[in-house]
């Protein structure tokens, strides 16, 4: 389902999230789907199942997942929240780009001009990935 | 789960293990790191009951382990040299094991050492060293060990190898929420396989933590300004490292990310990144703060 990078700087349990994340606001995880069990992902994936059990924990208060003992972990049918957060981010990282271009010396209204010519997804559904 | 405390231990005149104090959760897997001759093997057998301290107390489970058979048989230790009976083969070294381990499975072991595809039959001073500990492994796990401490358990395996030993370890902490307690002076390696780390230097545990913890309270940050800012930006964090170049700073910092980030962002950098750090970094920074030579650490 994933693969964890120990090469990187990254730590894993954040790996672990932001990979469950990217499948989840992607719509690749549905809504109330099960998510692979702790004991699973960790003898799959050879990671120590504390790491695991910590990136589901983080997860579950970030609002992504919920769990119900005995069974398991689910993906979240609220998404308010997350894409809240989800938007602050990109918003930043848009600030940071259209920084970038304007520095380089790219006049503002071709910028405007080139977000115009993009077209509005539209909007439900399964998106459009 | 395993908890030492307080515990020392003399060799003639020197001091191996100096007043050492350790906690080990229950399904928690626990690197013990440090330099060569730091004291990890002592700390080690005598956590697993086969060097007794001159002072302080190792137990396991609220017992202690000290000439206790009965305690003894849930604990099982792989030294960093591989020991067996004279001239014996896998199979004999099995029949030892079940008549001292009465959780013995054979039918695992069975399937261990075809999975490793050993000869049972062969001679296991014969065998070259990883042989050895592949061999060591598959006894100590066909024992249902509920603690199982490892000295430099990875050593002379190969990487295929290594990593199903691993992911044999992982299975049986997560389905059986077994303890491990390994001793490693390769920080790369124990970064992706432990939840918490004890770092010993000279006898002492300098710190013991939760490993992600360690790794989120440390983060580096690069940060270049137009004008540079006034001493209050260095003061107001908790700088472990700094580094100048030309007009770009390189810090070591300690501390939530969110409040140095609000931190660095009110002084207007014109770039800023944060970097996470990698356990070595850690050690080299943590380690330097507290005065010690890094070089010997890292090996």
């Amino acid at each position: 389902m994933f693969t964890i990078d120990s090469r990187s700087r990254v730590p894993i349990y954040e790996q672990l999230m932001k990979k469950l994340q990217e499948l989840i606001i992607r719509d690749v995880m549905k809504e109330d789907e099960q998510l692979p069990s702790v004991r699973a992902l960790a003898q799959q994936l050879t990671i120590n199942p504390n790491t695991i059990q910590k990136a589901y924990r983080e997860l579950e208060r970030e609002g992504y997942i919920y769990s119900i003992p005995g069974k398991g972990s689910f993906v979240s049918p609220v998404k308010n929240k997350i894409d809240k957060e989800r938007m602050e981010m990109l918003r930043k990282e848009l600030e940071r780009i259209v920084g970038e271009i304007l520095y380089l010396g790219v006049p503002k209204d071709e910028v405007i001009k080139l977000i115009e010519t993009m077209e509005e997804p539209e909007r439900g559904e399964s998106g459009n990935d | 789960m395993i908890k030492a405390e307080h515990v020392s231990k003399t060799f003639g005149r020197f001091e191996a293990v100096k007043d050492v104090q350790v906690h080990v959760n229950k399904g928690s897997i626990y690197g013990l790191l440090g330099s060569n001759g730091a004291g990890k093997t002592t700390l080690l057998k005598i956590i697993s009951g086969i060097v007794k301290a001159d002072k302080g107390t190792a137990q396991v489970e609220g017992q202690s382990i000290f000439e206790r058979p009965d305690v003894k048989k849930r604990i099982l230790f792989i030294p960093d040299q591989p020991y067996f009976f004279h001239q014996t083969s896998l199979l004999q070294m099995a029949s030892f094991y079940e008549a001292v381990y009465d959780r013995w499975d054979s039918e695992r072991f069975h399937q261990l050492y075809e999975h490793f595809s050993l000869d049972p039959k062969a001679k296991l001073s014969r065998m070259s060293k990883g042989m050895q500990r592949q061999a060591s492994f598959i006894l100590t796990l066909a024992a249902m060990p509920d603690v199982l401490v490892l000295d430099e358990p990875f050593d002379g395996l190969d990487p295929v190898v290594r990593q199903q030993v691993k992911n044999l370890l992982i299975q049986d902490v997560s389905n059986r929420a077994m303890t491990v307690l390994v001793s490693s002076h390769n920080l790369r390696e124990m970064e992706d396989f432990c939840d918490a780390v004890g770092v010993m230097h000279k006898g002492r545990i300098l710190y013991e933590r939760d490993l992600e913890e360690l790794k989120t309270d440390v983060s580096k940050l690069q940060v270049a300004f137009k004008k540079m800012p006034d001493d209050t930006f260095l003061s107001g964090m908790d700088v472990m490292h700094m580094e100048k170049r030309g007009r770009v700073l390189t810090c070591i910092v300690r501390g939530q990310e969110g409040d140095i980030d609000r931190h660095v962002r009110s002084y207007e950098p014109a770039i800023y990144d944060v970097l996470p750090l990698t356990l070595e970094e850690i050690f080299t920074y943590e380690m330097g703060s507290v005065g010690y030579e890094i070089r010997n650490l890292i090996v």
